[in-house]
């Protein structure tokens, strides 16, 4: 099955796996080769990648998206994100302080502009930090 | 004829100046090259979302959808993309010309034309019109999409659009067409322009989760952010290509004129030596008499 996760940037990903899992509006799916025709929503969180049947979790990839759509067809996934992050390109300890920073700015937000440029912000750092996460917790064991 | 030393000090001005319009074309030749690379990087994700509208516009009417509703023009919004720096070439003057000029045209239409400015050159241009009525000035905007500048800036135009404040959003920006050649232009991102096909594919029988109407939503806004942030890396690709053009240029200008300014140094010198051996000699032959 292919995956081709295609965000503003550039294709960030385009080959063979076995198995992706996206978040969407409705909790995480998992896809499988021959999963049924679907076009859904997809929400900030982790997308991860199997690419083979026999792989462990602990070799799963993980990608930081954020809100987009993914289209499934037969035997292709296509996921078209606002912004996609490889784990190896996000750094634990600046997802970490920008998490920080933006919680920082919730607390200080003097209107619901600024709120709600918080909460998004927030959002999207938990999710870039959680991926920097699992992925040094996989290189561990 | 101007003295040697006075000659001396305007070249190693010149050559001073011709060392720094050097760095700065280089500079503007490196980053051209990168903004030329995210302008192609970013082309999969409009033909993706293009191609995702299609299949749903089969199934749902997308051409009632409000990002695609065709209104006769009474307001319209024009983004004016423009650089925060100078020594560019024509690049800002040509933007400003055309911008100038929808304005006149407006006015002989009886259209209200509100403006956004990106870049400090706009912004200084458009505060000078008495006729712009500028809404919104942003500077130093990032080259990324997900910047919260740029999301600002598209969510406004969306709003103004969808409640009716403006009939049409239209963009003013250079188009990128190679590295010789770049051509300002103003297109229509809202409504937002579709082609439907008639293929079918194997997404027909496709389900939509959570609603056709969503996902239409969804990707309707997100074909016009690609189509926005497409002006905007041409702007840069252009404005970076004509900069590093206008500092070839001034280079080689320097080049010249320090050539011409060493001629005409060595000539004063030599003929400030001739004149000092006449001198001398001439003296010389007074004294034998």
């Amino acid at each position: 099955m292919n995956l081709r996760l295609v965000s503003l940037m550039g294709v960030k990903f385009d080959r063979e796996v076995y198995e992706v899992m996206v978040p969407t509006p409705d909790g995480i799916i998992a896809i499988f080769p021959d999963h049924e025709a679907l076009i859904s929503l997809l929400v900030p969180g982790v997308l991860s990648v199997r690419y083979d049947k026999t792989d462990p979790d602990e070799k799963l990839e993980h990608f930081a998206v954020s809100g987009g759509v993914v289209e499934i067809g037969a035997n292709k996934v296509k996921v078209l994100a606002d912004e996609a992050d490889h784990g190896d390109e996000i750094v634990e300890s600046e997802a970490k302080a920008a998490l920080e920073r933006a919680l920082k700015d919730k607390s200080e937000a003097k209107d619901q502009v600024e709120l709600d440029r918080a909460h998004e912000l927030i959002d999207r750092h938990a999710v870039r930090l959680k991926v920097a996460e699992l992925r040094r917790h996989h290189r561990r064991i | 004829m101007a003295s040697v030393q006075v000659l001396r000090q305007r070249i190693r001005s010149v050559k001073n100046t011709k060392q720094i319009t050097k760095a700065m074309q280089l500079v503007a030749a490196s980053k051209m090259r990168r903004a030329q690379e995210t302008t192609k990087a970013s082309a999969p994700y409009s033909s993706s979302a293009r191609e995702l509208l299609a299949s749903i516009g089969r199934h749902q009417s997308a051409k009632h959808h409000p990002l695609f509703m065709k209104r006769t023009i009474k307001n319209r919004l024009i983004i004016v993309i423009a650089s925060d720096k100078g020594l560019a070439g024509a690049y800002n003057a040509n933007i400003m010309k055309l911008y100038a000029e929808q304005l006149i045209d407006d006015r002989r239409n009886g259209i209200d034309t509100q403006t956004i400015t990106i870049g400090r050159k706009a912004a200084q241009f458009a505060a000078r019109l008495k006729d712009s009525r500028v809404v919104g000035a942003y500077e130093e905007l990032p080259d990324n999409a997900d910047s919260p500048m740029f999301k600002a800036i598209l969510n406004s135009a969306v709003d103004k659009f969808v409640s009716r404040e403006v009939d049409a959003v239209d963009v003013i920006f250079t188009e990128f067409i190679s590295m010789a050649k770049q051509q300002v232009d103003v297109v229509r991102v809202l409504p937002a322009g579709l082609k439907f096909t008639d293929k079918t594919d194997d997404m027909d029988e496709a389900d939509y989760e959570p609603s056709a109407q969503e996902l239409l939503d969804a990707i309707a806004y997100r074909l016009v952010e690609a189509r926005i942030f497409q002006t905007l890396l041409e702007s840069r690709a252009s404005e970076h290509s004509m900069r590093m053009v206008a500092m070839k240029n001034a280079t080689d200008n320097a080049a010249d004129l320090i050539s011409d300014l060493t001629l005409v140094m060595n000539k004063s010198r030599q003929g400030a030596i001739t004149q000092e051996l006449a001198e001398i000699s001439g003296g010389v032959e007074a004294i034998n008499l």
